[in-house]
């Protein structure tokens, strides 16, 4: 999805038309991730709510020069759901919740709802973990590699060469498209 | 911080992910504006992690882009006012309004009630006009009643007083009834006089003429005054208002009591 700045400088003078077209673009993307890091469909929905209000409050802070308007969605809506995990164990920690407590292993959204699709899934099952980690799952890479029990340079090379390895299968993709579009014609 | 530290340590990916203390945020975004390589590599790096969110895309329900669009329209319509308007204002212009539509409607009622009271003004004196005609009915109505008594009793006897020369025309019928000592006149047939003399009627008591009334000319059928014993009727033209004595020089008609 290509930024479309037009639309972004309409959401800097607070058209609410930009910003419907823009969640309309964006927000099944960063749905993906933020269900996949909260696992739970209810707060997951407030805190897509919550990113895009964000943006709509926030838009004059994004700068086009620095990236992309989907990697700046991206972090606000990452930074939100984290500290809302935060909170849910800072309040099971000093209040003693017991209901509370299974909370990780209580998930409320079916395993497969969240499986990974696309060229992800033609990497290599540790590549494909690494990326999951923490672009899916939020995770730092100081935290991942601890994770996946590996050291953190090795960590950082697997996401170097799943990187690499995505690259290329989207470029293939981009020539298979190429290919068709010049057979249809 | 240079190009090859943050190829070889994987700091792209990391500032892409939003990992990085502000500091070495600051330091990253100033290699990559100066160089193009690492630039176009960050790119593409962006381009790819987008690829693969939209890959991985979910759809969410609609209800949450309704209330985000409800809560924008909320947040907005929130400020705007708040600057513009100042309450008290408000109020104020509620209250003029208000006051104004009193006002309004107040004027609007004094009309109708002085309408009303202008028409119950009318019904009144119409009624009261109306209640002057049943009493005058009524009057007539008894007055009528009472001749009809009089003229259709048994005991009633009819004298027809026949003009003479003086009045060929005239003929005025009297009903006399002895037992009620009461005596009635029809003067229909009596010639119209001059304002200045009146009809006046005389009964003959033993030579002796007694006066028994003036004729009224408005009108028709009349009671007279009933004497006793007399032996004729007779009408005489007097100067308006009546004489008393008859010009018997004047005598129009006469008839006798049987």
């Amino acid at each position: 999805m290509q930024d479309d700045k037009a639309l972004i400088l309409k959401l800097q003078n607070k058209d609410e038309a930009a910003l419907s077209q823009l969640y309309d673009n964006y927000s099944p993307a960063l749905y993906g991730i933020i269900i996949r890091i909260c696992k739970d469909e209810q707060h997951a929905q407030n805190l897509l709510q919550d990113t895009f209000m964000t943006i709509w409050d926030k838009a004059h802070q994004y700068n086009p020069e620095k990236g992309k308007f989907y990697t700046w969605a991206y972090r606000i809506a990452k930074n939100k759901t984290l500290n809302h995990l935060r909170q849910i164990k800072s309040l099971i920690q000093t209040e003693d919740l017991s209901v509370y407590t299974n909370k990780e292993d209580s998930i409320t959204v079916e395993p497969e709802y969240l499986q990974l699709n696309g060229c992800l899934k033609q990497l290599d099952q540790h590549h494909q973990k690494a990326i999951e980690l923490v672009y899916f799952k939020g995770l730092t890479h100081r935290e991942a590699h601890k994770e996946m029990d590996v050291p953190l340079g090795t960590f950082k090379s697997y996401i170097k060469q799943a990187v690499k390895k995505l690259q290329l299968s989207y470029d293939k993709t981009v020539v298979w498209v190429l290919i068709f579009i010049e057979l249809i014609k | 911080m240079d190009k090859a530290y943050i190829l070889e340590h994987g700091i792209l990916e990391q500032y892409l992910l939003g990992e990085l203390t502000a500091d070495e945020q600051l330091q990253v975004e100033h290699v990559l504006n100066i160089d193009a390589d690492l630039r176009t590599e960050f790119d593409t790096l962006e381009a790819n992690f987008e690829k693969m969110a939209f890959e991985n895309a979910i759809n969410p329900p609609k209800a949450v882009k309704m209330n985000l669009m409800q809560n924008i329209k909320a947040s907005q319509s929130k400020i705007i006012p708040l600057q513009k308007s100042n309450p008290l204002k408000i109020y104020l212009y509620a209250a003029s309004g208000i006051a104004a539509c009193l006002l309004v409607g107040a004027f609007w009622m004094y009309t109708q009630l002085n309408n009303t009271n202008k028409q119950l003004q009318i019904v009144t004196e119409q009624n009261e006009l109306l209640l002057k005609d049943i009493d005058g009915l009524m009057n007539d109505l008894e007055y009528t009643s009472q001749y009809f008594n009089i003229v259709n009793s048994p005991d009633t006897e009819q004298y027809i007083l026949t003009g003479n020369d003086l009045a060929p025309n005239a003929k005025v019928v009297s009903y006399v009834n002895h037992k009620n000592k009461s005596v009635i006149i029809n003067t229909k047939e009596l010639t119209q006089l001059d304002a200045d003399h009146d009809y006046q009627m005389w009964a003959d008591v033993e030579g002796e003429m007694i006066n028994m009334g003036v004729i009224d000319k408005e009108k028709q059928l009349l009671a007279m005054n009933y004497i006793d014993n007399a032996e004729s009727l007779n009408i005489t033209i007097e100067p308006a208002g009546g004489n008393d004595h008859p010009t018997v020089s004047r005598l129009v008609t006469n008839v006798y009591l049987q």
